[in-house]
């Protein structure tokens, strides 16, 4: 068995902020070292886990079963969740510091990086993020107008990228099977689709995406794909290699002529989006001739470049960062800790911030362990004291 | 004294919760002791006890990380483990190629090696959502446990 130390220190009060994998799989590895310990975790939206109810693609029921792992911590482990509850809004980070031992900021990064050329706020360009949101039933997600087109560009070579092509492919009738909401089925037109160019600036080699999840692609029916610039010089690793082949594979194998294609293009970086009152056309440059030019004619940009801390955030980690934080174990002062991308950036899948989540907890313990914080607070019933309104609480569990 | 070890080999921690569900179903028992993968000592495999190992898959038909040293080791070592008896459970998700492959990896080191494989193969397919845990609990009751 996991060998619980039976140490004479008391149970923390332990207050999470965001309910995402990060924010879970923390309470998990803490409600290990302390079976007693009052946990909350606090999420600004009324239902919880974050990015696996709302960032993984609807089709991906594997990935996403990892909500019913978490659900046990509210059902079977006396977690409590707290949502409708934006920390640093409703309730303050120091309120919730004044009636907690640990309070750890696990609360994501959920805004779209920008492309950060001319055009990219011009109607049609969409972020990624926002476009997932939207697929899987994000409250704070409107269609607004959205119309993706029969010809997008998708400007970036990640996982996320990937997900964009797949669901964009994806009949209307499969996505409504998977719960996809009707009128955002009907602003996506997926099926109507007549092309795809995912252009990204690194080589096929040094591309983000997973194999499997670029393999998955092919289970498309009635697709072509094509690629272009696949690069033979220079691969030292042998995952490169494998990217790069996988992708000539595919592009070989698949038909020449299809109802819909997909052309990836590598080494291109976006230089301006052309349009008047919206996108008409977008154009990149060679990351390896400066005179050679990539224009393609579009109806919609989707951008999958990344994600970033939002400045209208109520929690912004530089804001609580001192001399005396060690970023690299997720403390930042004296009982508050930061775990999952909000600390180590939007880098890394759910079972690498499940690895983040148990460096971070690993050094709670240590800290109470070693008595570098004494517990003491009263936790979830002090903050309610401090705050009748906060009372007005939904807890979930599913 | 003979004991049952559960070894999982974990990324998302679904194999985790499902080794722990399979430790408590068999609670009562013989003795049994579960540890992940990562933290199990490969010379300790013995002829003595009885091993039922549940691993995820990861990437394109990889080990999960917690794995990885064990098979390493094995690899390495390539210890003579004739007598050693296991049962294996693999979690995957048929929407990808390689399908339930990581507990394969194991299977195929286990066997080379001389250890025989009891009971039948358990697998979980992930594809509709589901959590292995029932499925597995109910197939670990199945093994011939005091083979």
């Amino acid at each position: 068995m996991n060998a619980i130390k039976d140490l004479p220190s008391q149970s923390p009060t332990i207050a999470i902020v965001g309910s995402g994998p990060s924010g879970c799989y923390l309470a998990q590895y803490l409600r290990k070292r302390w079976k007693e310990a009052e946990i909350v975790i606090f999420d600004r939206l009324p239902v919880p886990y974050g990015l696996v109810r709302f960032g993984v693609a609807p089709d991906h029921l594997g990935t996403k079963a990892v909500a019913r792992q978490f659900d046990r911590l509210f059902e079977r482990e006396g977690v409590r969740f707290i949502g409708e509850t934006e920390i640093g809004n409703r309730v303050t980070l120091q309120e919730l510091r004044d009636a907690f031992d640990i309070v750890v900021l696990a609360s994501g990064l959920h805004g779209d990086r920008a492309l950060g050329v001319p055009g990219d706020t011009l109607p049609g360009v969409h972020g990624a993020g926002r476009i997932t949101r939207l697929i899987n039933g994000h409250p704070g997600e409107q269609i607004d107008g959205l119309r993706i087109g029969e010809r997008i560009a998708i400007v970036g070579n990640g996982n996320v990228a990937m997900d964009l092509v797949r669901l964009l492919l994806t009949s209307p009738e499969r996505l409504l099977e998977l719960g996809v909401a009707e009128d955002v089925v009907r602003a996506l037109e997926p099926g109507s689709v007549k092309r795809i160019d995912v252009v990204g600036r690194s080589a096929a080699h040094d591309a983000k995406f997973d194999l499997a999840m670029l393999r998955e692609l092919t289970k498309l029916p009635d697709v072509s794909f094509v690629a272009q610039n696949l690069a033979d010089e220079g691969i030292a690793d042998a995952d490169g290699i494998a990217k790069r082949d996988a992708v000539a594979e595919i592009a070989g194998g698949s038909p020449a002529r299809a109802a819909r294609s997909v052309h990836f293009h590598f080494g291109w970086t976006p230089e301006r989006i052309i349009g008047q009152d919206k996108v008409q056309s977008i154009a990149f440059r060679s990351t390896a001739d400066e005179n050679s030019t990539l224009l393609l004619d579009v109806e919609g940009v989707l951008t999958a470049i990344g994600f970033e801390e939002l400045t209208t955030s109520p929690i912004r980690r530089s804001h609580h960062e001192s001399a005396e934080s060690e970023l690299d174990k997720g403390y930042l002062s004296p009982g508050l800790y930061c775990a999952g991308w909000l600390r180590r950036g939007p880098r890394g899948t759910i079972p690498q911030n499940r690895v983040d989540s148990k460096m971070v907890a690993d050094a709670i313990i240590e800290a109470v362990d070693t008595a570098q914080l004494v517990p003491g607070k009263p936790g979830l019933p002090a903050l309610l004291a401090q705050n009748p309104s906060n009372s007005r609480h939904t807890e979930e569990s599913a | 004294m003979s004991k049952t070890v559960i070894l999982y080999g974990t990324e998302s921690g679904n194999a985790e919760l499902v080794a722990e569900d399979i430790g408590e179903e068999l609670n009562g028992g013989s003795s049994v002791v579960i540890s992940d993968m990562s933290d199990f000592d490969v010379a300790e495999l013995s002829p003595e006890d009885f091993y039922i190992i549940i691993c995820s898959t990861h990437g394109d038909g990889e080990l999960p990380t917690s794995a990885r040293p064990f098979h390493e080791s094995l690899s390495a070592a390539s210890p003579d483990l004739s007598g050693v008896k296991y049962a294996i459970f693999g979690l995957g998700d048929s929407s990808y190629e390689t399908y339930s492959k990581g507990s394969e990896h194991i299977d195929r080191v286990l066997t080379e090696l001389g250890a025989e494989r009891v009971g039948e193969y358990g697998r979980h397919d992930a594809a509709d959502g589901s959590l292995p845990n029932d499925a597995a609990v109910t197939w670990s009751q199945s093994l011939p446990l005091f083979v």
